[in-house]
């Protein structure tokens, strides 16, 4: 208990001086890191918690987003709710929205569910761009953040350090929600809803609530987003909205509270930091969803988990090594998958394909700064060698666990 | 007699074609202990759902303690005071013991959905539990997961969970299936115990453990109770002897 308040407190700490470590493009992407972090949280209390399957996440998300805008561009800043207070209109149209669309997806569980969200999803996306007063059309709606409080919102820094109080306000609301005799229930929908049923419950009540709470947040995450970009277009009803924070939910892990959170926040910053240098991104979101769903069902926080019990099987001594050894496998042979992509998907390009009829033959194509022979072995070395040393890596850490399983 | 606490009239449930209760008629006086015996098929599980709202009856009126429940939702019936278990385990397998019983025991609190109030807080709940798991034995399991418990002691737990409402009346489907037979004896005690004062309607196949806890015994055959009456009777009765106990058996349990 003691480790993890402080590991908490550490972690809260450096959000908090973040401004003063990071360039003004890098807090941009952590503010972007912590409005998804927040989107996901939202979706795991649905999703891991509830055990209910939304595939259309992006309709509360982006219900709250407009109802913000909205409210921005009539209030201005004036009467009850100046800029910084703004949120609480996003979760006010993401619980509104959210108790219309659960009661209706709550009728039904599993596919059914999931279908019913999609398709309320859809809906909103294909309606959208129908309404151009509501929704701004092609361009969306620009507002400006009005000062208050003393705070002009004119910084980074400032817009940052709101964010951060909304999601560290939500995060820790969500986090008192597994606490109360609702939250408990919410497990026992997930685990067994027809016995509820019969100790007194009204299930469909209780998954309407736990619907709306998830849309609650999801609307404070996209009051956020208006709030940090200054405009919403109906591009939050996307499809790809509502798979990304599927993704990175279980990426991240929904059977551990946090677990959403710290996928959302490495994704969305991978997804800054990669998408300008890779055409490839979302192929690697994609194969890296895959690869944990196939190794690891828990998601990258049953990492920590895993680590600690090797720990505790092998001793201290002896399984950091094997660890370490481990994770230079995994290193050396995902670096070659990303050599590999990287290269057939220049090769594979309409550019290329191109430029080597042009030559009529197979001219060198251009990747990490260098120029890389189409053909030759001097290029294709690399990554056969790098997944071919990971892969003997891995084989032989393994066989080592083995032995060490056996002599402990 | 008091009025009833329960009381069919008429029941019947088809399935398609297939029609399972065949106008059923019975009566349940209150604190009574009643069985409910019958061959594989005839219907006894299905009558529980009937009864309990987890199916709508084709045709036919229930009614508990004087009120017409016909086709209520099953936590209406529940919370007036009607509980039952499940002849196949029913429980929240991934969930702890203790968290199993305290979502059973909760629903008695004044606001069981309270999202403002955390649960460890809740006045007496905490108690109320954990007086439970005494009274089943599974205090010392209160920590583990309800799915890795022993067969045996899951269906303590299903027991322990259809009491957690102080319902007036309690369908058991089958509790002692599956168990030792000490494990039996120790929770026939617990069912007497824990429903003296309140009305008790049991399907159970050990016929040593019906004979001695029923107060009373209906026989259901092909979707009809073909007699009520005590146990004594019931043994003599020879329409229960050719259509369910058989001979051997119905020897066996005079004897």
């Amino acid at each position: 208990m003691r480790t993890s308040t402080s590991l908490l407190l550490g972690g809260v700490a450096l959000l908090a001086a973040l401004p003063a470590l990071l360039t003004a493009g890098l807090l941009n992407a952590a503010v972007q890191m912590l409005i998804a972090a927040l989107f996901a949280s939202a979706y795991g209390q649905l999703a891991g918690r509830a055990g209910m399957l939304s595939f259309g996440h992006a309709a509360y998300f982006g219900v709250g987003a407009f109802a913000t805008v909205h409210a921005m561009d009539a209030l201005n800043g004036a009467g009850l709710l100046p800029t910084p207070l703004m949120p609480l209109v996003g979760a006010a149209a993401g619980l509104g929205f959210g108790v219309v669309a659960g009661w209706f997806a709550t009728q039904r569980s599993g596919t059914a569910f999931a279908m019913i969200t999609l398709a309320i999803a859809e809906l909103l996306h294909a309606l959208a761009p129908q309404l151009k007063s509501l929704f701004g059309g092609e361009s969306g709606i620009s507002v400006m953040r009005t000062p208050a409080w003393g705070f002009n919102f004119g910084s980074t820094t400032q817009v940052y350090y709101l964010t951060l109080v909304w999601v560290l306000l939500s995060l820790a609301l969500l986090y008192f929600h597994t606490r109360t005799s609702a939250g408990r229930l919410t497990l026992g929908l997930r685990e067994n809803s027809h016995r509820l049923r019969f100790l007194g419950y009204d299930v469909h009540r209780l998954g309407v609530s736990a619907f709306a709470i998830s849309g609650l947040f999801s609307g404070v995450a996209g009051a956020l987003q208006v709030l940090a970009n200054e405009s919403a277009n109906y591009v939050v009803f996307e499809a790809h909205v509502s798979a990304s924070v599927v993704l990175n939910s279980y990426i991240g892990g929904v059977g551990v509270f946090l677990g959403p959170a710290l996928g959302a926040a490495l994704m969305s910053f991978f997804g800054y930091a990669v998408s300008d240098a890779t055409q490839a991104w979302l192929l690697y979101q994609g194969v890296l969803f895959v690869l944990v769903m196939m190794f690891m069902p828990e998601g990258l926080v049953g990492l920590g988990g895993a680590a600690a019990r090797r720990v505790k099987q092998l001793g201290a001594s002896r399984a950091p090594p094997l660890l370490l050894l481990w994770l230079l496998a995994v290193l050396l042979l995902a670096a070659g998958a990303v050599f590999l992509v990287e290269l057939l998907q220049r090769l594979c390009s309409q550019d290329y394909r191109a430029l080597a009829r042009a030559a009529a033959g197979w001219p060198p194509v251009t990747m990490f700064g260098q120029s890389w022979a189409a053909v030759g072995l001097a290029t294709w070395i690399w990554p056969l060698g790098l997944l071919a040393g990971g892969g003997s890596l891995l084989a032989f850490a393994q066989r080592r666990l083995q032995m060490k399983e056996a002599q402990a | 007699m008091s009025a009833p606490i329960l009381q069919l009239q008429g029941l019947c449930k088809s399935f398609g074609e297939t029609e399972i209760i065949r106008g059923v008629d019975l009566e349940l006086a209150p604190g009574e202990r009643r069985a409910l015996i019958g061959p594989n098929g005839a219907g006894k599980s299905t009558l529980f759902h009937l009864i309990s709202g987890n199916l709508p009856p084709s045709a036919g009126k229930i009614a508990f303690q004087g009120r017409e429940i016909t086709g209520w939702a099953p936590q209406r019936i529940n919370r007036l005071g009607l509980a039952r278990s499940f002849q196949i385990t029913n429980i929240f397998p991934k969930l702890t013991v203790f968290e199993n019983i305290r979502l059973a025991v909760m629903r008695k609190q004044t606001q069981p959905t309270a999202f403002w109030r955390r649960v460890d807080r809740l006045p007496g709940l905490r108690e109320a539990t954990e007086a439970l798991l005494e009274r089943v034995r599974l205090q010392t399991r209160a920590k583990g997961l309800a799915g890795e418990l022993s067969y045996s002691e899951q269906r303590s737990l299903e027991i322990a969970m259809t009491l957690a409402s102080d319902p007036q009346l309690i369908l058991l489907d089958e509790p002692m299936a599956g168990m030792s037979g000490e494990e039996t004896d120790y929770t026939m005690e617990l069912i007497r115990d824990v429903t003296a004062g309140r009305a008790l309607l049991i399907v159970e196949h050990d016929m040593d453990v019906v004979f001695r806890l029923a107060d009373r015994i209906s026989v259901l055959v092909y979707g009809q109770v073909i007699a009520t009456d005590t146990p004594e009777k019931i043994r003599q009765h020879q329409g229960v002897r050719e259509a369910y106990l058989g001979e051997e058996v119905a020897g066996e349990v005079a004897s």
